[in-house]
Parts: structure tokens; sequence; C-alpha cells
């Protein structure tokens, strides 16, 4: 009974550094303008709408964070096998993640730049100066969260065989999807394209308008996290916080039973409820909403 | 609507960079073999160095197979061919020292397997593709290869399922693996593949290798630019693998993997900001947006 009064205490604390860790990575990802709406800011400058958006050209955020959380949990690994206080090894092991991350995103960003030259887009450095700090740090606190989470799964629970890099990896990618499903639509459908009638949608002819003036002055990305963290960073947050939360859950009530098949049942019962929530949700969005049509054709 | 790939042409011939890459790789490789000959482990950063090379002829490999219009390929490409190299290398690792020509026949037979399975089975029709994917597999096993000989300072399959430690022998079965270790200290679990660490090496090669044209690709995309950013990041990946082997080479061997890691990135780095400067259209400080035309 001790043992999982303990187990349902750190299922709690990790859901609770999930969360945090997915609102961290969704708001850094909306600043960087990384994953799919990134498309959008790399084809502005070839439809002449020249712009001061980080550019922030790494792979798909999946296996990006998979990548930074799995270099995170791979050097707090190594600091631990030479007796390291493991609050230090972790801190350590972000550090060494977040210092890859930062080179990436500048090589990123000059890269993709400098090859839109023939498009008249300048490389903006001051772009670069003011937004990096600040991606870095949300990238930190993404990857010290998950590591930690990682952490506690690994030593504590004991409910799985790996080792914590590998932890750190599917984590990594298990966040990484999380924020790019759940965070960027609002940022790509939505806060790129506030320049068109809400919810049409946008049209192909409308590719590459993305806003690129704010209220006064220009967009910047800054401006983009400003946005997104109100819902987008949170969604993503409880997205993630909930996949972590509910694996544990799951994994430290149910473990015993049924000859060892609980937790896999209860996990196949919790998807089948997920799926029938999804379904209902989009399914009265629809009827109450309707397709959408103009407001000439409407009147 | 997607971006359209475009990469430049001229530049080094794809041939010569790949004689180039795969001749530097497998001796550097070897050149690890150096720390049993010697009885130290201050050689294993060459390991980081073949690696490195690996992947500079890998991302020119990407680039060759990309710009037949896969945009959302290029991270995937990645993905894939350290998928095969890992099957590769871990295999090849019980050969000894036939371990790195072991790495490339499996690579390139996977490899040649994957890419005619997605050209005429998946119909992705790319005339590149299977001599692509052999080269990936092979750049994705080299890679893996080096690291590994990188951090735990052999590329032996014992040296890399046991961690190195001194204390009292004990004989230790692995019935996963069906081999018969000796060692002390902690075993499978504090070891290069026991510990997981390959699995970061793999991540770690997997971004690298897709990193480059994947960051330059564009209509004024230039080889020696790219090329740059290769040896770049492969550089930064070298510095994290540095910092885990600390927890398996002794502290001189790995802080020498560790400074030789970072004066090269420190190097590549600031000439690929130089050819930035180079290639970008303008380069501005705290500018306003300048309209195309110069408003």
């Amino acid at each position: 009974m001790e043992e999982i009064v303990l187990g349902i205490g750190i299922t709690a604390l990790a859901g609770a550094l999930a969360t945090i860790a997915g609102a961290a990575e969704d708001t850094e990802s909306d600043i960087g303008s990384q994953g799919d709406p990134n498309s959008q800011v790399q084809l502005a400058p070839q439809m002449g709408y020249i712009h001061r958006i980080f550019n922030k050209a790494i792979s798909g955020e999946p296996p990006a964070y998979a990548a930074w959380c799995a270099i995170g949990a791979g050097v707090a690994w190594a600091f631990l096998q030479i007796g390291y206080n493991p609050a230090l090894a972790i801190i350590l092991g972000s550090i060494v993640a977040v210092f890859v991350q930062g080179i990436y995103c500048i090589s990123g960003y000059l890269g993709r730049t400098a090859s839109l030259a023939k498009f008249e887009q300048p490389v903006y450095i001051d772009i670069i100066k003011s937004l990096l700090s600040v991606t870095m740090a949300h990238a930190f606190i993404a990857i010290f969260c998950t590591v930690t989470v990682c952490y506690l799964m690994a030593t504590v629970l004991h409910a799985q065989p790996f080792a914590l890099p590998i932890l750190g990896l599917l984590w990594g990618l298990a966040l990484g999807a999380a924020g790019s499903a759940t965070g960027n639509p609002f940022y790509g459908k939505e806060r790129q394209y506030q320049n068109q009638n809400f919810g049409a949608g946008v049209p192909i002819s409308a590719s590459g308008n993305i806003v690129r003036y704010a209220e006064a002055g220009e967009r910047s990305s800054l401006d983009n996290g400003w946005f997104t963290t109100k819902f987008a960073g949170p969604a993503s947050g409880i997205c993630f916080g909930l996949i972590v939360f509910l694996e544990l859950w799951r994994t430290v009530l149910f473990e015993t039973s049924l000859g060892g098949w609980g937790a896999i049942v209860a996990g196949i019962v919790l998807i089948l409820i997920f799926a029938v929530i999804n379904l209902w949700v989009e399914k009265w969005g629809r009827e109450t909403y309707g397709p959408y049509t103009s407001e000439e054709a409407s009147s | 609507m997607t971006v359209k790939i475009e990469a430049s042409s001229g530049g080094m011939p794809h041939n010569t960079i790949m004689m180039y890459g795969l001749i530097v790789s497998v001796v550097c490789i070897y050149l690890t073999y150096l720390n049993q000959l010697t009885d130290t482990q201050w050689f294993a950063f060459f390991g980081g160095i073949g690696a490195i090379a690996a992947l500079w002829w890998g991302s020119d490999t990407i680039k060759h197979l990309c710009s037949y219009g896969l945009g959302t390929g290029v991270p995937s490409a990645g993905m894939i061919a350290f998928g095969i190299g890992a099957i590769a290398m871990v295999f090849a690792t019980k050969f000894d020292i036939a371990t790195p020509i072991v790495a490339i026949i499996i690579a390139g037979i996977i490899g040649a397997i994957i890419g005619y399975i997605a050209n005429s089975i998946v119909n992705m029709n790319i005339p590149v593709m299977v001599m692509s994917m052999c080269e990936l597999a092979i750049v994705g096993a080299l890679t893996m290869l080096g690291f590994s000989a990188m951090c735990a300072g052999s590329f032996g399959f014992n040296n890399l399922v046991v961690a190195a430690g001194s204390g009292e022998v004990i004989m230790a079965i692995i019935p996963e693996l069906g081999v018969i270790v000796q060692s002390g200290g902690p075993l499978f679990g504090a070891s290069v593949i026991g510990g997981s660490v390959l699995a970061v090496i793999f991540i770690l090669g997997a971004m690298a290798l897709q990193h480059p044209f994947n960051a330059c690709l564009g209509p004024n995309e230039s080889q020696d630019r790219t090329l740059m950013l290769a040896a770049e990041v492969g550089f930064l990946s070298m510095i994290a693998v540095a910092v885990m082997s600390y927890a398996f080479i002794d502290g001189l061997s790995a802080t020498i993997a560790l400074v030789v890691s970072l004066l090269g990135w420190y190097y590549t780095f600031t000439q690929y900001v130089a050819l930035s400067k180079r290639d970008a259209f303008m380069w501005l400080d705290a500018k306003p947006i300048r309209e195309v035309g110069g408003k």
C-alpha cells in the first residue's frame, strides 16, 4: 500500500513537471517558429513578403526534442555514473543540451535566410541576438522538466527496464509531438494569418502572406510567443501532462493485476475513452458551426 | 503549397566527397586502435573525427538525394540512415579488427535493399535512390561506430556491453546477447549499449546528418557553406559525446576529446558564420523590414 501511495505521489509530481515542460516547449517552438508553421515563414520571402520572423529551420519538433532530451538525459546519466548528485547531474545535462539547441537555432536561421538571398530577404542578425536567449531559456525549462520526469521513472518507479538516456529519447519525442500537435495550429493557422477572415482557412493565394507588421512597428517572433503563451502553451502543457500522468497512473495502479496485463488493458480502455471524447467534440463542432460561409453568402 | 527544393550545382563532385569521407572515416576509426597498442585511451577522439568525416560526406549525399523534391523528407532521410546504421554497426562489432569493414558491407547491403523497396515497390522513382540509401546507411554505421569508439575507448563488442572498471574480476552472462563477458565493477547497465548511450549517439548523429542540407536549402544554397555546417554540427555532436565519455574512459583522455571537439567546433562555427555573411543578401542589425526593391 505504501508503495502505491508513493507511486501516486511520483505520478502527480511527474504530471506537474510534464505540464510545465509542454507549455515551455510549445512557447519555445512558436518563438523560434519551428515545426509546420515554419513552412509559411520560409515561403513568405519567395512570395515577396520580407519579414522579421525567426526562421528556425531544425527538423520537426518531435525529432528535435528527442535529440535535446536525449542529450540532457545522456549527459545526466554519465554524470550520475561518476557519482554526481542527481540534481546537479540533470542541470549539467540540460545545460549541454540547451547549448547544442542554441547552436542549431543559429545555424538554422543563418542557413535558411542566407539561401533566400535571391528573394532579397536580408539576414537580421538582431533577431538572433534578441530571441536566442529567450528560446534557449524556454528549451532549458522543457528539457530540465522532461529529464527530471525520466529520472523519476528510472529510479523511483522501477516500472520499466529502460536506462535514463533512452527514456529521454522516447519522452522527448512524446514532448515534441504533443507540442507540435496541440500548440502549432494556434500559431500557424491563427497568429500567422490574423489578416484573413476568421475561420476562413488559408486559401492557396494567401500562402506566404503572413502577418509581418504589428499593432505598432513590426512583428517579431517575441510577439508570437506572447500571444501563444496564453492558450497554445497551456494546451500543450495539459496534453503532455495528461500523457505522462495517465501513463504512470495506469502503470502504478494496475501493473500487478491480471498477471501483468492489467496496465495494458487499462491503457487500451483509456485510448477508447479518448477516442470517444474526440469523436464527440469533432461532431459537436461540425454540427454547431457547420462549414465556413462568407458573410455575403450567409446574409 | 510547399517550399521548392533547390540545390546548387557545381562545386566539388559528389564522388570525390564520398571517397574523402569514406577513407578519412575508416582510417580515423582504425586509429582508435592505437588505444589497444599503447595501452592508453588518449586516442579515443579519433573516433569522433571519423564520425565527422562520415557526416560530412553524408550531408552531401542527402543534398544529392533530396534535390529530387523530398522537402519534408530531409530529416527522415537522416533517421532511416541511422536506423539501418544501428543494425549494421552492432552486428559488425562482433568482428574485432575487421569491424569497420564489416559495418560498411552490412550497411551497404541493407541500404541497397531498402533503397530498392523505396524505389521500385513504393514507387518513389528517384534515379539515385538505391545508391544514396547505400551511402546513407554506411554513413550511419560509420558515424555510430566512430562515436561509440570515442565514448568507450574502442569499438569491440565486449567493450561496448561491459563497463570499464577496476575491481575484482567477475564472470557475467548476458542471456539476451548470448555472450560471456569478464570484468569488474558494474557491468551491462553501465556500458555504452546497456546504458543506452547508443540511443543518444543515434539521435545526435541523425540530427547532425540531416541538419546541414535542411538548414541551408534554398535557391542560394552553396556547397562550401553546407559542408562547413556539416563539419560544425559534427563537432557539436562530438562535444556532447566527449562529455558523456567521462563515464567510460579516464579523465585525461575524455578531456583531450573535449578540447579537440571544442576547438574544431569553434573554428568551423566562425567559418560558417563568415560564409553565411558572404552568401546573405544583406547583413542587417536592428533595421526595419526592407521591402522587395529597397522600399
